[in-house]
Order: structure tokens, then C-alpha cells, then sequence
């Protein structure tokens, strides 16, 4: 009872304070990587410290349970009530309860995200095919400009007929990355290059599971901090992932004349820009500014500290909760 | 080389040319022009196509005359519309390049866009 509590209290605290650190520390997208490890940690450990705690509360209300049929007994048959038999009444029987709900609140939950996914997988697939029917194949040279040829997945880049510039990946096999005649029309060969590395880093990332997954956290805890910022947070960080993928690929310039291009359906030349704060800019801005060797380091390294911590405390909790709480809780 | 999911695609853009139902046959004519194909893949992906909803058919004599059940445009346009608001479906997934802004964040953009090629020419 007292470790479940203990427990509980960790997963609350983590919910609650690790997304005002995580924020902080990745406001700018420094280490973009390691802020996106970072958060998908705080959610497994909060996730599995929670678990952990149904489970001692269910076995502490099973360890009880003897005791509270032995008492119920010895009342049926006549004696009067023990004090063992209003302990029982008191916690095991609602503990028991609790634990067995839970249990089953989170049942139906995995199965109804489950199922969410295999809807949205089976969308995305009718999506990808339909696109790959309806449009027309990319020449190759210029998929060749983002480096390779190389095809993510299986999947294949094509052009639908459209005048509003849109860029976007299907996930899913075959995957595709899908671009509008209008995105072309104010691509350059080297900024369409930066747009298919990006897309590809994505599809190379999964990024789409993780985003699905913080959403469904999201929808099934929308009070927790932890969960209900996640997935915003999940997606800024995911976006600045592939826009590092990108850069490496096809240089800064390439890549932050096409965010423009693409975010204002003008042809922008590569050159040095100013810039202000939506997701959007702050990509810009990032791509603009890009932090200092030492600050990089010095976030790298905070980050990395936090996920090891997240990491390895809920297990240790989890661990350490029965003797802390029998040595220092009045029941246990 | 293209593989077979293409040739889908390479049929309903052939059919979407056409001004009139075509048949298989006619079809094959003008995909033996650039490829050596056999009247059964021809037939069979028609078949399929006609299955998933892309086609429509009716008999005229002995074959049958495909028409597309929407045009090439109409299919585009419903593509975007689903890939720009997740066709009512939240849990879809679609990476765009640049997520949808609001007015005041394309308004910055725009000004930086100005400023920059406005400063060129």
C-alpha cells in the first residue's frame, strides 16, 4: 500500500515537472535528437511507474485478502467484528477495486488506440495508393539532388496536379512522399532536394509512430502535463529532427530558402535571411541561428543526464518503494 | 523499369487521355509502343482497377469499354483536401514539409521573403 503510494507520487511528480524542464531545455532545438528521446522517456517512465503502482496496490490488496475472508468468517458464524475485518473493509476491498478497474481502464484503452491505428493505417495505404495512381513519377535527377536515389521503404515519390505548394510523406509500405506541381513550381533543384531529404528522414525515423503514439497518450490522459503536451512537442521536435537530417544532406541555405518557399508559395532565392515565434519560425529561426559548439554541449549533456535518470528511476522506484515505505510509513 | 503497381498508373493516366471509353485491346495497342506486354496483365490490371473503383465498365459486343469514374483533377483535389485536414481522420499521419500556419506566422514569413528578395532586385 505505502509502495504503491510512493510509486504513484513519483509518476505524478515526473508527469507534472519534467515537461516544464523539457520545454525549457528544448525551446530552441538544440540537440533536436536527444530533446525527442528526452520526452518520449519521461512518457515510458511516468507510463510504466503508474503501472508498476497498479500492480502493488493489487498485490497488496491480494496479500490482504486472507486475512479479510478469515474475518468475514468468523463474523458470518456469529462473533463479533475484529478490527482485522474493518481493515479489510477499509482498504483491501476498495484497493482491490481500484487496482481491477484500472487494469481494465487501461485494457480498453490499448484497444481502442489499437484500433485507431489500424484505421489510420489502413486510410494512409488507401491514401499512398491513390496518390501513386493519380500522379506521375518524379523524374529521377531531380530525386537524385537530394544525394541518392535511394527510395525509403520502398516507396516512391510522385507529383500530383495541384497549385497550392504542399510536401508531405505517407507512412506505411509501400510508403510515399507525395509533392504538389505547385511545391515544384517554386522549388529550386537544390531546395526540392532539401524537401525529399526531410520527408525521407521522417519516413527513416518513424516519426509518424511516435507522433501517433504521444496523441493517443494525449486522448487517453488530456490532464496529464506529461501526456497532453506531448504530442506538440513530440511533433516541433520530430520536425526539427529532419530538418537537421536535411541540412546535413543539402546544407542550411538550401533547406531554409525552401521552408520559405514552401511556407509563403514564393520562389525564395538561398541566402542569409532574418527571422522572429509559431513552429514554423522557429525552424527558421534555428536553421538561422544555429546554437554555439559550447551551448549545444552543455543542452546535449543536460538532456541526455535527464533521459538516464528517467530511464533507470522508475525501475528503481518500482524497486525501492517496500522497504522505504516500510520503514517509514505507519502502514505497509 | 517500372513494376507492376505502376502500370496502374500508367493505365489510368492512358485511360484519362482518352476522350472516349477504351478497351483493353486499344490500350495494349498503344502500350506496345514502348514495352513488350501481354494481354492478360493488360486485362487483369484493368479487372483490378474496375474492382478498387477506379474504372467503370459495360459490354459492347464481346469486350468491355473502361471509362475512369472521376477525373484525373477530381482525384487531385480529393487527395489534397485529405492530406491538408487529415480527411476527418485525426489520427492519420501526414508529415508535411511546412505544417499549416496561422495568419500572424505567414504574415512574418512573407515579410522576410519581401525583405530578402526585395533587396536583390
Amino acid at each position: 500500500m505505502g509502495a504503491a503510494l510512493l510509486v504513484f507520487g513519483y509518476a505524478l511528480a515526473v508527469a507534472w515537472s519534467v515537461p516544464v524542464l523539457l520545454s525549457r531545455l528544448t525551446r530552441h532545438g538544440v540537440s533536436a535528437r536527444l530533446g525527442l528521446a528526452a520526452w518520449l522517456t519521461a512518457m515510458a517512465s511516468v507510463l510504466a511507474s503508474a503501472g508498476a503502482a497498479v500492480v502493488l496496490l493489487a498485490g497488496a490488496a491480494i496479500a490482504g485478502w486472507s486475512r479479510l475472508a478469515e474475518a468475514v468468517c468468523r463474523s458470518v458464524t456469529g462473533r463479533a467484528c475484529t478490527p482485522v475485518v474493518y481493515r479489510g473493509a477499509v482498504f483491501e476491498v476498495p484497493l482491490g477495486a481500484a487496482a481491477l478497474a484500472a487494469a481494465l481502464t487501461a485494457i480498453v484503452l490499448v484497444w481502442r488506440y489499437g484500433r485507431g491505428m489500424r484505421r489510420a493505417g489502413q486510410r494512409a495505404r488507401a491514401h499512398a495508393e491513390a496518390a501513386r495512381i493519380t500522379g506521375r513519377r518524379l523524374p529521377m535527377k531531380g530525386d537524385s539532388a537530394g544525394g541518392t536515389g535511394r527510395r525509403v521503404g520502398g516507396g516512391a515519390t510522385v507529383v500530383l496536379e495541384a497549385p497550392q505548394p504542399a510536401a508531405y510523406c505517407v507512412p506505411g509500405r509501400p510508403a510515399a512522399i507525395v509533392l504538389t506541381s505547385g511545391a515544384l513550381a517554386v522549388l529550386d533543384r537544390a531546395q526540392l532536394g532539401a524537401v525529399l531529404a526531410h520527408e525521407r528522414a521522417h519516413l527513416a525515423g518513424r516519426h509518424h509512430l511516435l507522433i501517433s503514439l504521444s496523441r493517443g497518450l494525449a486522448t487517453s490522459f488530456p490532464r496529464v502535463p506529461v501526456f497532453s503536451r506531448g504530442p506538440a512537442e513530440v511533433a516541433r521536435l520530430a520536425e526539427m529532427c529532419a530538418d537537421d537530417a536535411a541540412a546535413r544532406r543539402t546544407g542550411r541555405p538550401a533547406l531554409l530558402s525552401a521552408l520559405l518557399a514552401m511556407g509563403t508559395g514564393t520562389a525564395v532565392p538561398a541566402a542569409a535571411l532574418a527571422a522572429t515565434g509559431g513552429p514554423v519560425t522557429a525552424r527558421v529561426h534555428r536553421l538561422l541561428h544555429p546554437p554555439r559548439r559550447g551551448r549545444h554541449a552543455r543542452y546535449a549533456a543536460a538532456l541526455a543526464c535527464l533521459t538516464i535518470l528517467l530511464a533507470s528511476a522508475s525501475g528503481l522506484v518500482t524497486v525501492f518503494a517496500g522497504p522505504i515505505a516500510g520503514h517509514f510509513l505507519p502502514f505497509g | 523499369m517500372r513494376g507492376f503497381g505502376d502500370l496502374e498508373s500508367v493505365i489510368m493516366h492512358m485511360v484519362w487521355d482518352h476522350d472516349s471509353p477504351v478497351t483493353v485491346r486499344e490500350l495494349l495497342g498503344e502500350l506496345r509502343h514502348e514495352r513488350s506486354i501481354a494481354y492478360t496483365t493488360v486485362m487483369s490490371t484493368m479487372d483490378n482497377l474496375h474492382r478498387k473503383g477506379w474504372l467503370a465498365r459495360e459490354k459492347d459486343g464481346k469486350a468491355y469499354r473502361y471509362t475512369a469514374t472521376a477525373s484525373r483533377e477530381e482525384y487531385s483535389a480529393r487527395l489534397m483536401r485529405e492530406a491538408l485536414d487529415g480527411g476527418g481522420d485525426p489520427e492519420m499521419v501526414l508529415s508535411h514539409f511546412v505544417a499549416q500556419m496561422g495568419g500572424e506566422e505567414s504574415e512574418v514569413l512573407r515579410t522576410v521573403v519581401r525583405r530578402l528578395t526585395g533587396g536583390r532586385s
